[in-house]
């Protein structure tokens, strides 16, 4: 039942055109980034993931927003609370997963990926590492972008400013030499690890997919929360 | 279903909307939720719907499946009412030719089989509100909860809604409908209950005849009857009881 609301909400996404604004805005990102010439598949992957995160988070707003606020509510009166609020976490994570899937491709159709220099990773290890960037920024977004949805936030105007003062202290904070890395998820992180040659180990790797795991779990974990009161 | 010293506001620094209710919707129970507009009439059902959650105290024994009825259908979706109505029954776990048969039934009943294929926002507002009314009622539920169901539905609908309410209870399911127009003679049985500035009142009696008063039997086209009930209502006359002269 919780697959069914998802594909609901997805459907009427597509249906509706919502879709269209933030699947635009993130072509125009990928343009920008794969546009300018070759660069080393890590690299280009990684820095498309930390562009990709504040619309994998504005994508999530988008699909837990398109719905008239009183169809939540008869959806949750039909399959309870919980599920209500895990189908639209799971709706935005398959629409986020379908745009990683392009945004892996892009690259590679525009040729804006060049053969590995000695020392760099190889293409597939690099396709491999822009996989685990984008999952990992799909899942910071989808996290932020729940907090920021119209059920939580209540009014357009908060809606909007938890998603850009979000996005942009997980930029700032994300920097290097940041006064708290910690408090936000590792995006600024997987992007430098990722750009570095030869790439970090798999220790390095590991350490930040589980800062991104607990990062998310508690914010998702406080979106459930306030959502059980929040209709 | 109960509710026990619930207590509702809609945000911190609003004013309690409900104040300690304490009532019990038995199975098989019609209960009326009188009150003027604003009274706290639909907060109450989207309480007992489990649409809201109580502030203070709790709602127990909700029945597991509950339909629920709003005030206004959101229509502004990018369905058809028969894909709508799909939808909702996968929400509900039907699935194939037990989901179809069940909207079939449901269109065919509410008279909704010309506008089966149209748009919910091409629908009038009547006809919203009975594929609202459809939506809820796809899987037998065990507590209806309807919200001025009789809000912009044609004369030929209106008697829809107590045989609705009649076969919901006849199964053993509770129904939990508001009305502030009087309609409730329309529905035999019904316990009262009223709503009064966030304080909800159980068992209020059925209007009686006084000894000084007479009583009129009326006949009033179909097409009319919610007019003159409305404003027969409005001039202070009470309304005891409605009934359909079957041929």
């Amino acid at each position: 039942m919780t697959i069914a609301l998802a594909r609901m909400r997805l459907v009427a996404l597509v249906r509706g055109g919502r879709i269209l604004a933030p699947l635009i805005a993130g072509l125009v990102v990928l343009g920008i980034i794969h546009g300018g010439g070759q660069s080393p598949a890590a690299s280009a992957y990684g820095y498309s993931a930390a562009m990709l995160f504040p619309v994998f988070a504005w994508l999530t707003k988008v699909v837990l927003d398109a719905e008239p606020d009183v169809q939540r509510r008869l959806a949750r009166v039909a399959v309870g609370a919980a599920r209500e609020s895990a189908a639209g976490a799971l709706a935005a994570v398959a629409a986020g997963l379908a745009f990683t899937v392009v945004a892996i491709a892009v690259p590679l159709v525009m040729g804006a990926i060049g053969p590995p220099k000695p020392g760099e990773t190889s293409i597939v290890a690099g396709v491999g590492l822009g996989v685990l960037a984008h999952v990992l920024a799909l899942g910071a977004g989808v996290a932020l972008g729940s907090v920021a949805c119209r059920a939580v936030t209540r009014t357009v105007r908060n809606g909007v400013v938890v998603l850009v003062t979000g996005s942009v202290l997980v930029v700032v904070l994300g920097l290097r030499g940041s006064i708290a890395p910690w408090s936000v998820p590792p995006v600024m992180a997987v992007s430098r690890a990722l750009a570095e040659v030869p790439v970090p180990g798999a220790g390095a790797f590991l350490l930040i997919v589980g800062w991104a795991v607990v990062w998310c779990g508690a914010v998702l974990a406080g979106y459930v929360a306030v959502r059980r009161r929040r209709s | 279903m109960r509710f026990d010293q619930t207590w509702f506001r809609y945000a911190r620094r609003a004013g309690w909307a409900l104040t300690e209710v304490n009532a019990t919707v038995d199975p098989g129970a019609t209960v009326v939720v009188l009150g003027r507009n604003g009274a706290g009439k639909s907060t109450l059902l989207q309480l007992a719907a489990g649409v809201l959650e109580p502030v203070r105290g709790a709602v127990l024994d909700r029945p597991p499946v509950v339909g629920w009825v709003p005030e206004r259908f959101p229509a502004d979706q990018p369905f058809t009412t028969e894909q709508y109505l799909t939808a909702m029954a996968a929400l509900r776990g039907l699935r194939g030719s037990r989901s179809r048969s069940e909207i079939d039934q449901w269109v065919e009943r509410l008279g909704l089989g010309e506008h089966r294929h149209l748009r919910l926002g091409a629908l009038s507002k009547g006809t919203a509100q009975k594929v609202g009314l459809a939506q809820a009622l796809l899987v037998p539920p065990g507590l209806l909860v309807l919200d001025e169901p009789w809000e912009g539905l044609d004369s030929a609908a209106r008697t829809l809604v107590p045989q609705i309410v009649a076969e919901v209870t006849r199964a053993g399911g509770a129904v939990l409908i508001s009305d502030h127009r009087g309609e409730i003679a329309s529905l035999p049985g019904a316990i009262r209950w009223s709503v009064q500035n966030g304080t909800v009142v159980t068992g209020v009696p059925a209007p009686e005849p006084a000894p000084e008063d007479v009583i009129l039997e009326l006949a009033v086209a179909r097409a009319e009857a919610d007019q003159v009930m409305a404003r027969l209502s409005a001039e202070g006359h009470r309304i005891l009881r409605v009934r359909e002269e079957r041929a």
